[in-house]
This record gives structure tokens, C-alpha cells and sequence, in this order.
């Protein structure tokens, strides 16, 4: 029965062997088929009947694919507004991050901006003919601040690597900021003229009357042991009194801009006249300084 | 096989090729692409067998290739092995197995890839193995996924294979 059942079937079908050898002649030539649209296409890309039917072949699928298109539109809308909603929360999140990013960025480009006019207007200034001479700058980014009111020392960013020493005067480009009282090897310690120990000698540009600058009330100056039979002005501009004798150096430099008068009073009781004097440099809002580093060795004393 | 068959199966090829071209290249999910193509020959192919899977997959390639204005004949190169490859499991191991549609869309998916990328790759195109990778396990489940529907649409439509068909020669020993 077994036998008479297979006879049948083969009487329909195809021996095993023709089935197989007819199975691998399609896929052969199916293969080289398509590796001979393969390498007309590949050959000549744009141009050629194969082109040439593939463009009418294309032209001819347009409607359907128009019409896939017009069809699935509204599920893709839907699907767009899911996926977008689903994607809201991250994206916020980067949002987030980039706007904090370009916040940041654009606080340090100010700086940066702030920083660059306040190193041109101390170029200036070094350039000028109010820079004291035998003196080269080294110039310096401030890199702390006075921390409170009874510190009244910045830092800035050059030490004895660059030449500073103790007592290096350190002036901006509106005037003299003080001097410096300890040295790093890429920083230094500047006291400021509003500090309790800063002593400066100094004169009155305009009256040649000679005084001592020390810190004042807030952040005034004071000139110190100007007699009363002397002459002080209000609006004079004081500098720096420099060196008189060699036998005894002084700290800074002559013609330095220190500050100008604001008031001048005296009293029965005082000895001295009282000068206030607002300084020149703006001692809470520096930037960039120079340290003028002496041109001949051991001029500090 | 019959003629309403293979007419009913260019049928569903082509509008797998249509929906494939016009609206499911544009979604991506997690780098993925669902190819509701692959998947529809892999299903026309385990329930007619090689030839037509072979003949499927080539002219479905040439449709792809057509309607995407893209290199002739380099679909259908991967996609004639792909279904032949498919259609021979069908017709042997894979015969009357509820876990052939997904372990054939599964493996052929990976395959198809690695195989246009090759094809790109020797004909010095350029062959982004990298942008291949990262979108093939997305793919692979978008496509399990479609598996199921697809198998039984084209189940419907095509009548499974008839026990006589597939039936091998009975030779008595002895």
C-alpha cells in the first residue's frame, strides 16, 4: 500500500534529484540575475536603458507610494506626537544642561571681555609718559580679593618666577594699589593701599607739598603730616614722592598716580591739616595689575 | 503550487515593498528600522518553499531598488539568499514548528544586514558597520514583533502546505 501511495506521488512530482538540481538552477540564475543588474548599475550609475527602466519602473510606483503615504499619515502624525512626547522630559533635560552651559560660558566671556579692557588700559598706561622709567611691568590677573573688612590683601597671578619680590610696588592702570607683602612662586600677596599698615610717601602734584598716605575712613586715603602753613587743594592730584636721597630708597617710584584730594580741613587742636584723599585705583574692583620690577638690580630696598 | 498562489504572494510582497519604501523607512526607534518586507517573505517563503522564496526576494529587491531609485539588483541579491535560505528551513526543519517565523525573522534580520553591508562594502560604498550595529537588536525586536501578524496574514491568505506536498518518496527496504 505503502508502495502504490508512493507510486502515485511520483507520478505528480518531480523525482527528488530533479527537484533539487531545478530548486539550486533557480537560485543560480536568480544570483547572476541580480549580480548582472548589480554590475550594469554599478557601471554606468546614471545613464543606460537599465537607468533609464529603473526611472520609468520608479515612476510608475510613485502612486502607490503616494498613496502608502496619504494612508499612513495620520498614524504617523499620531506616532510623531507620541514619540515626541515621550521624548519631552529628556529633551528638557538637555535643554536644561546646554542653557547652564552657554550661562556659564557667557559669565566667562565677560570676564574674559571685562579682564581684556582692563589689560588694554593697562597697556596704555605702560606706554604712556606717566610710566616710570628704569621699570618694566609684569602684569597680573587678581585672583582673590579681600576677603572682609579687616583683610585688605589680594592675590594676584605672578610671583618670584616672573621677578616679584617683597615690596614690589603693584599699580593698575588708574593709579597705584599698593605693594607686595609675600611672594609665591606663581603668586603674591598684595597689601592695598586701604590696608592699616600701608605707608606711602607721596606730595601733592600741584603744590609740591609732601605728606605720608595712609588708609582713611572706608575707603579713603588720608595725607598725613601736611603742616597747617602749607598749601593743600581740594581736586590736587597726589603721586608718589619717589626716591629724594639714594642713601634712603623709597618703596615706589616717583610720579606714580595715588589719588586726588576730596577734602582738606583743619582743626585748632591738630597738629596736621586733615587731607582726604580718594585714591585712583578702584581697590574693590581690579581685574589686572602690573608689578613694576626694577630694570637694575637690588633698586628695592 | 498554484497560479492564484503565487499571484496572491506577489500581491503581498509588493505591498510589503510599498508600505516598507513609503512609510516604515521613516520610523526609527532607538536607531531601529522595522522591515515589514523581510519579514513577509520570510513568511511566504517558510510556507512555499525555496523557489519561491528565491523568486520572491529577488523580484521584491527589485522593487525595493526601483522605487528607491537606489543600485539595481543589490536587494535582491540578499534578499534571493535570504528567502531561498528561509524557504529550504521551511521545507526541512523548520516544517510545522510554531517558533520558525520568529527564529527565521530573527536570524534572517541579522544576516540581511550584515549581508547588504557586505554587498555596500565590496562595492566600495560606503559601509557604516558602527550605524549597522547599534540599530540591529532594535530591529530584530521591531521585527519579532511584526512576526506574528505578518505570519498569519500571509498564513490566510497562502493554505499552508498540504501533507502530500511536502510528503518525501516512501521507498520500501527489503
Amino acid at each position: 500500500m505503502l508502495a502504490s501511495s508512493a507510486q502515485r506521488k511520483s507520478e505528480r512530482r518531480p523525482p527528488r534529484g530533479r527537484s533539487a538540481a531545478l530548486r539550486r538552477a533557480v537560485l543560480a540564475v536568480l544570483v547572476l540575475g541580480a549580480l548582472a543588474l548589480l554590475t550594469i548599475s554599478f557601471r554606468s550609475p546614471t545613464s543606460g536603458a537599465l537607468h533609464d527602466a529603473q526611472g520609468y519602473g520608479a515612476s510608475a510606483l510613485r502612486p502607490f507610494q503616494v498613496a502608502a503615504t496619504r494612508v499612513a499619515r495620520p498614524f504617523r502624525d499620531a506616532y510623531g506626537y507620541v514619540s515626541s512626547l515621550t521624548s519631552a522630559k529628556s529633551k528638557n533635560a538637555k535643554l536644561h544642561r546646554e542653557v547652564s552651559y552657554y550661562q556659564a560660558l557667557a559669565l566667562k566671556n565677560l570676564a574674559a571681555a571685562k579682564e581684556n579692557a582692563s589689560l588694554k588700559r593697562l597697556l596704555d598706561y605702560e606706554q604712556g609718559p606717566a610710566y616710570p622709567k628704569d621699570y618694566h611691568a609684569v602684569n597680573a590677573s587678581v585672583i582673590s580679593f579681600p576677603s572682609g573688612p579687616f583683610d585688605q590683601q589680594i592675590t594676584i597671578s605672578a610671583g618670584s618666577n616672573r621677578g616679584l619680590r617683597v615690596n614690589t610696588p603693584i599699580v593698575s592702570a588708574d593709579g597705584l594699589v599698593g605693594r607686595v607683602t609675600n611672594v609665591g612662586r606663581v603668586t603674591a600677596t598684595v597689601a592695598l593701599l586701604t590696608d592699616p599698615d600701608s605707608v606711602v610717601a607721596a606730595r601733592d602734584l600741584t603744590t609740591k607739598v609732601f605728606g605720608l598716605i595712609r588708609h582713611g575712613q572706608g575707603n579713603t586715603l588720608i595725607l598725613d603730616q601736611v603742616a597747617k602753613d602749607e598749601v593743600v587743594n581740594r581736586g590736587d592730584v597726589i603721586v608718589t614722592q619717589g626716591t629724594r636721597d639714594r642713601r634712603y630708597p623709597d618703596l615706589y617710584p616717583y610720579g606714580i598716580p595715588v589719588g586726588q584730594v576730596i577734602s582738606v580741613g583743619t582743626s585748632d587742636i591738630a597738629t596736621y591739616r586733615t587731607v582726604q584723599v580718594a585714591p585712583f585705583a578702584k581697590l574693590t574692583g581690579l581685574d589686572a595689575v602690573a608689578a613694576l620690577i626694577p630694570t637694575k638690580a637690588s633698586k628695592l630696598p | 503550487m498554484t497560479i492564484v498562489d503565487g499571484l496572491k504572494a506577489a500581491v503581498l510582497l509588493f505591498v510589503a515593498a510599498i508600505v516598507q519604501v513609503s512609510i516604515l523607512t521613516q520610523i526609527h526607534v532607538l536607531h531601529g528600522v522595522p522591515d515589514v518586507l523581510l519579514v513577509t517573505l520570510v513568511a511566504v517563503a517558510l510556507l512555499r518553499g525555496a523557489i519561491v522564496g528565491a523568486v520572491g526576494g529577488f523580484f521584491a529587491g527589485l522593487l525595493v531598488d526601483t522605487a528607491t531609485l537606489g543600485q539595481l539588483g543589490l536587494t535582491s541579491l540578499v534578499l534571493t539568499v535570504a528567502g531561498y535560505w528561509i524557504g529550504r528551513y521551511g521545507e526541512t526543519t523548520g516544517q510545522d514548528r510554531a517558533h520558525a517565523p520568529f527564529l527565521s525573522v530573527g536570524v534572517v534580520t541579522i544576516l540581511y544586514g550584515f549581508g547588504l553591508l557586505l554587498v555596500h562594502f565590496v562595492l566600495g560604498e560606503p559601509a557604516p558597520a558602527g550605524a549597522m550595529l547599534e540599530g540591529l537588536v532594535p530591529a530584530i525586536v521591531l521585527n519579532l514583533v511584526l512576526t506574528a501578524p505578518v505570519y498569519a496574514v500571509v498564513r490566510r491568505l497562502l493554505r499552508a502546505f498540504e501533507r502530500s506536498d511536502v510528503a518525501t518518496e516512501v521507498q520500501l527496504l527489503g
